[in-house]
């Protein structure tokens, strides 16, 4: 078992609190905030092993519509959630479903030939093209007004320290796996490490300039002009970090608890402590793209805290009729879809900085699995569930659409993102364009 | 237009050049009866100025060197006063001369007149001891594994059945060998042989290692198999190193950190068989290195292991670079430094700038946010629970004394490391600041801050910063402790102890190839036309064959100074070879060969060093010259009064390259200077832009014949590169500049600080020592490490 390489406090009050009135009160001018099209931002979170269908999917469509168990704690947000369902990864090719289902996901192309051997199938290696996260996250990087600082951030809860291919579904190109950061301590260097790094310098500055007068009267007259001169430039330093403190930063360094480990009991926290740094990265404008994987295609996590105590995919390969695995496996994702709600929450809590509303109404969260079902290892019906207001999509609706190939939808997510992207994967499956209906 | 001008203007410079030389040697002697002073004041000072400072409109500059009073004579003979050469001769002149030399031109006149005896400076960590201080720093709280040389070189292999990812099936029946490099081609069968082979194998095995089992004794089979090589990898030059990894396969690989594969080709992938990673290394270390290799269901298997060194080629990892051992993970600083001045001919730490004091910041962040990454593992501290606070504020107390090469007074404790304790919000916070605060602090940075008497624990740094550029070690700071680093004696028997360490051997090959201006790997090209296969990978080997020579030399416990400038051998491998003679296979490993018999004269005539000391299509006896008067025998050159583009070999053809150099530098203002390069520069002729032996240019014979006028008066004539290396090999010029240059790179203040005998002493102690280059440099460093600084103001 990995354990992190590092200890720290974790966020500990980064509601409302911390977090926004900081920079809430620190807005930048706000003149022409309403007339520049708003921030996008895309956020895809992903489950494994498919879903218990009679306890996911509405029975309904349309904009009136039951949240079955599954979904229920998304009953706060069911005006601003989107379900559809009929999408299907009609990806073929080498390597087993729960491969392909990973890793053709988010890019919509096969796979390379290679030497992962599946349960079954032939071996495989990496997807043969980008995701669509990092095509949409490219073209923002290229604009001067949609730019930041990351482009996205790469979020994982608990994915097994190897690379193969059912640990990774964001791709950078073909043969360009990213891993994602499942190290919320290693996230938070990543986003406030200048920043802590400038506080502990500050710390210092005192007693280091009566260091360099100690030693300095300590030398003799011709070496004593040196260490004068690197008395002037510690004040120097001196300055520039009382002038440059807060420009880069809208918002206060969030404050971390120590001692999380990459442990299966830690999962629930681990999962919050990594929506609480996403939310808190998006409220700085750090990216307007994020991923956040908890565990793997195949993943096995055990989820005692929600009553089940085997592991997710030895459970997910039982039949229909095992009702108290149904049972279990519809505990699983509901625990997903909390995750989701929390993120959701976090996220309709945080004012939008510099327009109205709030970050939820500015971001889609889309939720989505490698499978549409876990004992048949179907490619069909691929969950996808969408919350918030950041593509401009008609939400409060549950939609069903007929074997429809999900490159389609990839699509729509990148046009609703302004990346005009017209085929995305393998054009095969490309040929009626977006996915319409959605808007 | 301004070329023509020029070309015209030598050639009727040369033409007058002439003339003057006739006419100054049938001149009659002169005596004016006047005394030098005078001489000076009448004929002298309205160009040179009243104390030889300059004017403006004739001779803006200093006149100052290192010519002795009769060269200077013989120079103002011919050529003073410039409007009127051949009025100052004779007794006049060496009166003259006399004057000039005593009142303000040699060194010691100059230094009387600037009232200024060279003195100890106060110095900061140059930048490569600052690299290495932290890398040991941290070092110093690991174990570090043995210290040994492995008498084998290569990796540590272990060859077994795998059927697919980790489970081995059946009985063990995996291979354990060494392997000399790594580049394999397997074709389609595996090397794991049936049992019947292994026994029969392991019969002959015994007892050295086998190196390669020859594939037609494995049972051919397509099964899977993985094989796991480990060991370690020394790193010739410091920067960063990429390596490669070729395979049809999977392969994973590890270098110094274990913790984060810098290759990972687990999953083997479409068409992709090469697969990249940079990492820092530190010149002279060795590190870590690991490699997993898995043939799944493909139908072939093959790896091979590159890299490609900074300012090197790619190319397999060499055998004498790996081997079989482990070493302990060691830190490399990343953080860029702004480079150290180095207008003395040596890198020293007497100025600061502000690049350099946040480089010194980024540097502390680094290593603080490393600290804290591997707290536990360097402070032996559990993660949580009682012990914890006591094991973290121990590490913190020794961290800051090792930095600070000294104990730490309690008010320095509490300083530096108690009220970061108390003062932070958790304990990971506090060590980072304990860390930023000591390493920037001047005790860290700067040599010696605050003791103008050094005692034992600033004798123990000289030691370990002139020996090793980096701290004192457990046995120099418990040596200091004991009070028994007090006498010359005592510092002398350390000094031998720490010779022997790798640092100090890998300090003298820097210092050597610092003392043949080789040190930053030059860019060497060759027009391709004229020398066929000399490329970037040649110029690697080069690189490496003056390395392995040099190594050669300092480990032997001769360590002779004259093997460098007579030895005839030259290390080549199949690709040199093809290049420069010897007859050796084309994959052939560097060894010894003798290509040139009674013709090679060791460094002098390493053809690494002639090719960087000449153009692409023609030698250049002028920078070889120059190499030889400024690097080996020390001598002061002015910098050529103009800019001069040297004459194009083409608008010359039928003139031989010694003739094109001699017309060029005929003009009256050259020979000064030219006048001591060229004839020695000349002497290397037979050896051409390459630096092979060659007997003929353009059809005419090579004239090698060439002469050097010391400083002592005596003129040493020479007809090639061996009657050179033989002078150089007994002239007390060649000594006295190579300790003085040997002493500034281990002590980095200036010789005379130290005494203004101290370089004739030791150049004295170097030839009755049959010119050891280790026991000169622990000597140096008994001469140094116990001299006061001058006392606080």
């Amino acid at each position: 078992m990995a354990r992190y390489r590092n200890r720290r406090a974790f966020l500990r009050d980064l509601g409302a609190s911390a977090a926004a009135l900081p920079f809430v009160l620190n807005l930048p001018s706000m003149g022409f905030a309403n007339s520049q099209a708003r921030k996008r931002r895309l956020v895809i979170m992903f489950s494994p092993n498919g879903v218990v269908p009679k306890t996911f999917w509405p029975d309904q469509e349309g904009s009136t519509f039951t949240l079955k168990e599954s979904l229920k704690p998304l009953e706060p947000f069911q005006k601003q959630t989107l379900i559809v369902r009929g999408l299907c990864d009609k990806v073929r090719g080498d390597g087993d479903n729960h491969m392909r289902g990973m890793g053709c996901l988010l890019t919509g192309i096969e796979l390379f030939p290679g030497n992962i051997q599946g349960g079954s199938d032939t071996p495989a290696g990496w997807a043969k093209g980008i995701s669509i996260d990092q095509e949409i996250k490219n073209h923002l990087q290229a604009r001067p007004d949609s730019r930041t600082r990351f482009g996205s951030l790469e979020f994982g809860v608990m994915v097994p320290e190897r690379a193969d291919t059912w640990s990774r579904m964001v791709y950078a190109g073909a043969n360009k796996p990213i891993a994602p950061i499942d190290d919320p301590y290693q996230m938070f260097r990543k986003l406030y490490g200048q920043a802590k790094d400038q506080e502990a310098l500050k710390s210092i500055l005192d007693d280091l300039k009566d260091d360099l007068r100690r030693i300095g009267s300590a030398v003799s007259s011709d070496d004593r002009k040196l260490i004068e001169e690197h008395a002037s430039f510690v004040r120097e330093m001196e300055q520039e970090l009382k002038s440059g403190q807060r420009q880069d930063l809208g918002h206060a360094v969030p404050e971390i608890e120590p001692g999380l480990k990459h442990q299966n009991s830690d999962m629930p926290k681990l999962s919050r402590m990594q929506i609480d740094l996403m939310v808190s990265g998006f409220a700085a404008d750090f990216a307007r793209v994020a991923t956040l994987q908890y565990t793997n295609s195949v993943g096995g996590a055990r989820m005692r805290w929600a009553g089940v105590d085997e592991g997710h995919h030895e459970l997910s390969h039982n039949p229909d009729s095992d009702q108290k695995s149904q049972d279990k496996l519809t505990k699983i994702n509901k625990w997903f879809c909390e995750q989701l709600a929390y993120l959701a929450k976090r996220l309709a809590e945080t004012p939008e900085p510099g327009g109205g509303g709030s970050l939820l109404d500015n971001t889609l969260i889309v939720w989505t699995n490698e499978l549409g079902k876990g004992n048949s290892h179907t490619l069909n019906d691929i969950p996808f569930v969408l919350v918030g207001g950041g593509l401009d999509f008609k939400m409060g609706r549950s939609l069903q659409f007929k074997h429809t190939a999900h490159n389609r939808f990839l699509i729509a997510l990148a046009n609703g993102m302004s990346c005009p992207v017209e085929k995305f994967g393998n054009p095969r499956y490309c040929d009626e364009g977006a996915l319409t209906g959605l808007v | 237009m301004k070329v023509l001008d020029r070309a015209a203007r030598l050639v009727i410079a040369a033409m007058l050049g002439m003339t003057v030389e006739m006419s100054s040697a049938t001149a009659l002697a002169g005596d004016s009866g006047s005394t030098g002073a005078e001489i000076y004041k009448q004929k002298c000072v309205s160009c040179h100025g009243p104390a030889g400072e300059g004017t403006p409109d004739h001779y803006p500059r200093l006149l100052a060197g290192d010519r002795t009073t009769p060269a200077l004579a013989k120079l103002i003979a011919k050529t003073m006063p410039e409007d009127a050469p051949g009025e100052c001769v004779g007794p006049d002149a060496e009166k003259v001369a006399a004057y000039i030399h005593q009142s303000f031109y040699s060194r010691e006149a100059q230094a009387r007149r600037r009232r200024e005896l060279p003195r100890i400076e106060l110095s900061r960590l140059t930048v490569r001891q600052y690299r290495e201080t932290v890398t040991d720093l941290i070092g110093s709280f690991r174990d570090s594994g043995p210290n040994k040389t492995d008498e084998v070189h290569g990796l540590s292999a272990k060859y077994a059945r795998r059927n697919g990812r980790g489970r081995n099936q059946g009985k063990d029946d995996s291979i354990n060998r060494v392997d000399p490099e790594i580049r394999f081609d397997f074709g389609s069968v595996s090397p794991i042989p049936s049992q019947q082979a292994l026994v029969e194998l392991s019969r002959q095995w015994a007892p050295a290692p086998v190196l390669l089992v020859p594939l037609s004794t494995f049972r051919a089979f397509s099964q899977e198999f993985r094989v796991d090589w480990s060991g370690s990898v020394e790193a010739v030059e410091t920067g960063d190193h990429e390596f490669v990894i070729r395979t049809e396969n999977a392969a994973r690989l590890w270098v110094n950190d274990d913790a984060h594969a810098l290759i990972d080709a687990g999953v083997k992938s479409g068409d992709q068989t090469e697969y990249r990673g940079t990492i820092r290394l530190l010149s002279g270390r060795r590190y870590r290195l690991r490699i997993e290799f898995f043939r799944s269901r493909e139908k072939r298997a093959s790896i091979a292991l590159l890299w490609k060194p900074p300012g090197g080629a790619l190319e397999v990892i060499p055998s004498f670079r790996l081997s079989p051992s482990r070493v302990s993970e060691s830190f490399v600083l990343a953080t860029p430094f702004p480079p150290d001045d180095r207008s003395m001919g040596y890198e020293r730490g007497t100025s600061i700038s502000k690049a350099w004091d946040q480089a010194t910041t980024e540097g502390a962040i680094e290593v603080a946010d490393y600290v804290a990454a591997h707290l536990c593992e360097l402070s032996g501290a559990p993660e949580s629970g009682p012990e914890r606070d006591a094991k973290v504020r121990a590490f913190c107390e020794q961290f800051a004394e090792r930095a600070f090469r000294r104990p730490l007074s309690a008010e320095q404790k509490a300083l530096y490391v108690a009220r970061r304790l108390q003062g932070a919000r958790d304990l990971e916070t506090a060590v980072k600041q304990v860390v930023l605060l000591v390493l920037k602090s001047p005790r860290f940075l700067y040599r010696e801050a605050g003791s103008s008497v050094p005692d034992g624990y600033d004798a123990a740094s000289r030691l370990a910063f002139g020996l090793w550029d980096s701290l004192p070690d457990a046995t120099l700071l418990s040596e200091a402790a004991a009070g028994r680093l007090k006498t010359r004696a005592q510092i002398l028997s350390q000094a031998e102890r720490m010779a022997k360490d790798p640092r100090a051997r890998v300090k003298l090959r820097l210092f050597l190839l610092r003392w043949l201006k080789v040190d930053q790997p030059p860019e060497i090209a060759k027009a391709p036309k004229l020398f066929p296969g000399f490329d970037e990978a040649v110029v690697a080997d080069l690189r490496t064959s003056l390395v392995l020579f040099l190594d050669d030399v300092i480990a032997s416990p001769q360590a002779d100074f004259r093997r460098l400038l007579n030895t005839e051998t030259l290390y080549l491998n199949g690709r040199l070879s093809h290049i420069y003679g010897g007859g050796l296979a084309a994959d052939a490993p560097f060894q010894k060969v003798v290509i040139d018999p009674h013709k090679r004269a060791g460094v002098l005539s390493h053809p690494y060093l002639m090719a960087n000391f000449a153009y692409t299509s023609t030698t250049s006896p002028i920078h070889r010259g120059v190499f030889l008067a400024r690097g080996l025998l020390g001598r002061v050159l002015m910098p050529p009064p103009e800019a001069v583009a040297p004459l194009a070999a083409d608008l010359h053809p039928s003139l031989s390259t010694r003739e094109r150099v001699t017309l060029q530098t005929k003009p009256q203002a050259c020979t000064t200077c030219h006048g001591m390069i060229n004839p020695l520069g000349f002497t290397l002729e037979h050896f051409d832009a390459i630096g092979r032996y060659r007997t003929e240019e353009k059809g005419k014979p090579i004239n090698a014949q060439g002469f050097y006028e010391a400083q002592s008066g005596e003129t040493a004539m020479f007809d090639g590169a061996l009657d050179l290396a033989a002078f150089l090999a007994r002239s007390e010029e060649t000594r006295l500049a190579f300790v003085s240059q040997l002493f500034h790179t281990l002590v980095q203040q200036p010789i005379r600080a130290f005494g203004p005998a101290t370089p004739a002493v030791l150049a004295h102690f170097f030839a009755s020592h049959e010119f050891n280059i280790t026991r000169l440099m622990t000597e140096i460093m008994a001469t140094s490490a116990l001299t006061p600084r001058e006392p606080s103001a």
